[in-house]
């Protein structure tokens, strides 16, 4: 994300709540026993986990009243999380496509041809880099090593890698997302619940 | 190697070397100040450092080359944050790292603007003088991407930010954290997109800013300053004075040039402040030469003012109060002195009443704020006065604050205070109002106004029951213990809960808090005074420490937080019907002799009237004239119909002020007086430390200092005193004041001297060391009783009403409100919490008119969780609002201060005056 995204953070409420907005039960039970893991007093500590949760949950992305709403559960002040959700890519302080591709481009993936794959794609959804598509489907993003260089070229979409990407595999993923009506998350919270 | 000298057994010398050359270390200190202390100030650049904040490290430029032997292989640190380490040899300006801070300056003149020449720092930037230093001549880097477009913040009354020449440093960050503790910026982003933020991506003017300053202050360029450019170096001269909006007494560097105040900011060096200040003292200097102030004596003849010379208005004055002296008696006359004025000047004012005049009634305001804590203080302890200072907030244990919005009213201090919150130590508010501090408190007993009393006497309980009182102490240095202690237990404290409205297990837990700390500190305001148990309730803060043992030592003590900036020194300069200048009574025949022969004048020995016996003796037609020095009575003392009546009463009314007050409107002649910046002399912070007032500008053509207006109606009567220059007046104080023996004027230095000063000029930090004024200590029981003013209005008027004070006003607002603080805080608003505006269908930003058994005002309303159910709040800052129509003229039994924190009242939606304003 460049500075101008980041400086224009939209002041907008996402769609799933207005003014009281909320985690559900099932959510603050969550946030809750990630306190916990903590000594007490420093439930600063949960902020990672419950940012993520807060995106997957606010349709995936961070806006200022979720952000004030994470403050208040974790009694810290609104700049602490504004702090960590700004340093953070994986945090979007901006409404997005609802499935968000992040091509690696670093000397691995780039080698093995990451730039045609970013064209490719580009041309496909008639968008660039760092866009979202009209109909809020898609964005695109370039980031750097995803630590996946054995299978380059990748690009992630939400917590699943997708390797030795051909264009083939490529067209085939954003025919299915495109059929789809999920929103790319970070987490599965499944994996929260585990622990 | 040896790196130590061994002087005697066990006493070590550590040493480490710079430049090869052994100097000794000081415990815990870094590279930095090490090589400083011994090299000079210069001897290493910095640009993240800064003298008030912890150290960070994050520009590196502090970088020094450190070997473990003598030109041994180097490792380069960052000095400002490294310990120095003993037999460590220091190359603080090694090629190696000259050349390391050059390509630091340089990466970071990268992302500059480079426009010094129409910068506002120019010649006082530290980034020009680093990049002077490390001899930066160009940059080698071709020029890459930038922040060069970034738009300036101009949107706050105040606080200006342009953040193309922010050079990601910190300090701001650490300024808002650090010493206001306000967390309004922060660093966002990452890497190149680092960049400073207030709250979320807003502007200065929408953020929770409080506009103290700090971060500008802070700021090594312009990326942050304020409106007044205080960073720039166009002042002709820089004049150190002291604020006159409180008591923590601010230490202020006043810029001036042609004779104009250009802007202020606060010395490092000072004690009391340490660089930091509010924004009244910072930013709220412009009403000094407002339009509006009155530059010429004004007689009101005829029921208007006309402009008279001064001459003509002495000569009126003297005429009259003659007149009334010899028709009626001096006991006739009465003066108000002002807090906000020097010592010297109360000193005058209460020698003119006394000597010249031949009356006690002179009385200052702190009758109306912490008379019951000079009184409550005297009775327990013999000394009416703070018994510590500020700077124990860093050694003590726990804190309780009670009846004092320090955030608020004490801005500097209440800033510490929250520090000391912050670092989760205990920490105990006890407070109607859910104020700041309770944000951060371990402890906040949100009590029922008026209460204070029973909650105290519970905390007593809860300490007794826990076997936590100190019996050591107890019994060497205290009185009376026994009785107290059987009347404390036998107390039902369901009763006491049922009062309060406070579970008793919080109280428990505070009180067990508060006596089994090691050091613990209490800290009182108005919340404490301004009842009718207020002196009671300063005896049991007092003996709240005399059970606890913790008096005589640093980081203990009881420590009122004295209202107006010189509220102590008018009550130690006598301004007090009953005790002259030290404290002595004036009924006492020993003193009165004393007196006497020191003003060379017959004294009354019979005590004069308090201000609330003023207004009831002129209702009365016992009091035919009164003078007034800078204080706005018709706005800021309660039941102001009365106030008003009784000032119209008068024969004759002399009114000394800057602006026409609503109580300059009353008067029959209103001299011009001079406001702090144009006078000098001194002011005694709440911490009784003396320190000098210089005067920054000359008084506005037509003015005159106050304390010379004294002087020279004292002589047009006929009394010889020389004309006013602090040094001559401190002088004769010292000769009667005992405490201020060894206070002389060009001794004071800049940083005063805490009372009292013994003929070598030392001053003293603690009170009651080794003794007490009065022998023991006492302790003195008292039962909580209800508010006259709820049992014989409570029923008809259910809800209740307390005062309370803004950051940003000061007082009645005469002087704030001609200052851009009334653009951040525009009216006086009523809080109110949701269930009680939703019983009475009151919208936020609806007008609603309260209503007690004096009056009505017609106020806007704020919903906030701030107070309980059935309570209210408000300030009294605006003359529209007028708040003290209703309020109270019940007060405290013993010291007459008014009971401005507990008045009974209905309220309902306004269909009032303000109607078509909403
Ligand atoms: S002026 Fe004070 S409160 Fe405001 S941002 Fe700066 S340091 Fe923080
Ligand atoms: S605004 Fe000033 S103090 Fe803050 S980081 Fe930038 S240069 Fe440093
Ligand atoms: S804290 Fe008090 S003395 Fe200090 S600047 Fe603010 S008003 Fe003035
Ligand atoms: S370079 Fe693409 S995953 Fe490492
Ligand atoms: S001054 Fe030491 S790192 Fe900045």
């Amino acid at each position: 994300m460049n500075e101008t995204d980041k400086n224009n953070i939209s002041k907008a409420t996402p769609p799933s709540g207005a003014g009281g907005l909320k985690f559900s039960n099932e959510t603050m039970e969550l946030v809750k026993s990630i306190i916990k893991r903590y000594p007490e007093g420093k439930q600063k500590s949960a902020l990672l986990p419950t940012l993520h949760l807060a995106q997957a949950e606010f349709d995936g992305w961070l806006s200022v009243p979720v952000m004030d709403h994470v403050a208040e559960v974790l009694q810290i002040k609104p700049i602490e999380v504004y702090e960590v959700a700004s340093f953070y890519s994986m945090f979007n302080l901006k409404p997005g496509g609802k499935c968000l591709i992040e091509v690696c481009r670093t000397s691995s993936c780039w080698l093995r041809g990451a730039e045609d794959i970013i064209h490719h794609i580009e041309k496909k959804l008639n968008i660039k880099a760092g866009e979202t598509t009209p109909d809020g489907k898609f964005t695109l993003k370039t980031v750097e090593c995803l630590g996946s260089c054995g299978t380059a070229p990748m690009l992630q979409i939400g917590e699943q890698y997708h390797e030795n990407l051909t264009m083939d595999k490529v067209d085939s993923l954003l025919d299915t997302w495109k059929n789809s009506d999920k929103h790319s998350t970070y987490l599965d919270t499944n994996t929260f619940r585990k622990n | 190697m040896n790196n130590t000298i061994t002087l005697k057994p066990k006493q070590e010398i550590k040493l480490a070397y710079i430049d090869n050359i052994p100097y000794e270390i000081k415990d815990g200190e870094t590279i930095l100040s090490f090589v400083k202390r011994y090299k000079g100030k210069k001897a290493v650049p910095t640009l993240c450092d800064a003298p008030n904040l912890d150290p960070f490290g994050s520009c590196r430029v502090c970088s020094v080359d450190v070997a473990l032997a003598k030109d041994g292989p180097v490792k380069t640190q960052a000095s400002c944050h490294t310990p120095v380490m003993p037999g460590s040899f220091i190359y603080p300006d090694s090629d190696r790292v000259q050349k390391l801070r050059k390509n630091i300056v340089e990466l970071v003149l990268t992302d500059h603007p480079l426009d010094c020449l129409t910068c506002e720092v120019n010649n006082n930037c530290e980034l020009q003088e680093v990049a002077a230093r490390v001899g930066v001549r160009d940059v080698r880097y071709p020029a890459g991407k930038n922040h060069l477009d970034r738009k300036k913040d101009l949107s706050h009354p105040y606080m200006t930010s342009d953040f193309s020449k922010c050079i990601n440093c910190f300090r701001c960050v650490r300024a808002c954290d650090e010493v206001q503790g306000q967390f309004v910026l922060s660093m966002a982003g990452r890497g190149f997109d680092s960049h400073i933020v207030k709250g979320q991506e807003t502007t200065f003017n929408l953020s929770d800013c409080v506009s103290c300053g700090a971060c500008a202050q802070a700021c090594p360029t312009s990326a942050i300053s304020d409106v007044f450019e205080s960073k720039s170096i166009v002042a002709d001269k820089k004049v150190r004075t002291i604020c006159t909006y409180c008591g923590v007494g601010c230490n202020l560097e006043v810029a001036v040039k042609g004779g104009i105040i250009k802007s202020i900011q606060a010395p490092y060096d000072a004690e009391v402040n340490t660089g930091h200040t509010c924004l009244k003292g910072r930013f709220a200097f412009s009403f000094y030469n407002h339009p509006e102030r009155i530059k010429t004596p004004l007689i009101k003849r005829n029921g208007v003012f006309e402009e008279a010379s001064w001459d003509e208005a002495y000569d009126f004055i003297a005429k009259e109060l003659t007149r009334i002296k010899t028709d009626h008696g001096s006991d006739f006359i009465a003066g108000i002195s002002s807090a906000r004025c020097t010592n010297e000047e109360n000193y005058l004012m209460q020698k003119f009443i006394r000597a010249v005049i031949g009356t006690n009634n002179i009385d200052s305001c702190a009758r109306v704020c912490h008379s019951p804590t000079a009184h409550g203080m005297q009775e327990t302890f013999g000394t009416g006065a703070a018994t510590n200072s500020i700077v124990d907030l860093k050694v003590t244990d726990c804190i309780m604050v009670i009846g004092a919005n320090a955030t608020d009213a004490h801005p500097v201090t209440g800033a510490k205070l929250k520090q000391f919150a912050l670092s989760g130590k205990p920490s105990i508010v006890i407070d109607p109002r859910k104020i700041e501090l309770a944000n951060y408190a371990t402890y906040h007993l949100q009590l029922r106004p008026g209460t204070n009393v029973a909650l105290l006497n519970m905390m007593f309980y809860f300490i007794i029951e826990a076997g936590l009182e100190d019996k050591n102490f107890i019994a060497a240095r205290t009185e009376g213990y026994e009785a107290f202690r059987k009347n404390i237990l036998k107390l039902d404290m369901n009763e006491m809960e049922r009062i309060t409205g406070v579970d008793r297990e919080l109280v428990k837990k505070a009180a067990i808090a508060y006596a089994s700390a090691p050091k613990a500190m209490s800290f009182h305001g108005l919340g404490v005074t301004e009842h009718s148990q207020g002196s009671f309730t300063v005896m049991q803060i007092a003996d709240l420490a005399l059970i606890t043992g913790n008096i005589g030592r640093h980081g203990v003590g009881v420590n009122p937080l004295r209202g107006q900036n010189n509220v102590q020194g008018a009550a130690d300069m006598g301004c007090q019907p009953h005790q002259g200048a030290g404290y002595y009574s004036v009924s006492d025949s020993l003193n009165h002799e004393v007196y006497e022969n020191f003003y060379q004048a017959k004294l009354p020995m019979h005590k004069g009237y308090k201000i609330p016996e003023m207004f009831n003796a002129s209702l009365d037609n016992k009091l035919k004239a009164m003078w007034v020095i800078g204080e706005d009575i018709a706005q800021t003392d309660p039941n102001t119909h009365k106030v008003v009546a009784a000032l119209n009463n008068l024969e004759l009314f002399v009114v000394q002020e800057l602006f026409m007050t609503e109580t300059a409107k009353l008067a029959t002649v209103i001299l011009p007086g001079a406001s702090f910046f144009e006078k000098s002399g001194t002011f005694t912070n709440g911490e009784r430390r003396i320190q000098a007032v210089h005067q920054v500008v000359e008084p506005l053509k037509g003015t005159k200092v106050d304390g010379q207006i004294i002087v020279d109606i004292m002589n047009k009567m006929g009394y010889a005193q020389p004309d006013y220059h602090p040094d001559n007046v401190l002088k004769e104080i010292s000769q009667i004041v005992q405490f201020f023996e060894g206070v002389k004027w060009d001794e004071l230095g800049i940083n005063g001297k805490q009372w009292p000063v013994n003929k070598g000029g030392k001053g003293t930090q603690v009170l009651h060391t080794k003794g007490f004024m009065s022998g023991k200590g006492k302790f003195i029981y008292k039962d909580f009783a209800e508010s006259q003013e709820l049992i014989d209005h409570g029923k008809e008027y259910p809800y209740i009403i307390t005062t309370n004070r803004e950051l940003e006003h000061y007082n009645c607002g005469a002087m704030t409100r001609r200052t851009k603080n009334v653009l951040i805080n525009t009216e006086d608003v009523l809080l109110i919490c949701a269930e009680d505006a939703a019983k009475h269908l009151i919208n936020d930003g609806d007008m609603v008119c309260v209503e007690s058994p004096r009056g009505k005002v017609d106020v806007r309303a704020k919903i906030t969780d701030e107070v309980k159910p059935g309570i209210l709040s408000s300030t009294f800052h605006f003359p529209e609002v007028m708040l003290n129509n209703i309020t109270s003229d019940v007060h405290d039994s013993e010291a007459m201060c008014p009971e401005y924190k507990v008045v009974a009242c209905t309220i309902r939606k306004s269909k009032g005056k303000y109607k078509e304003k909403v």
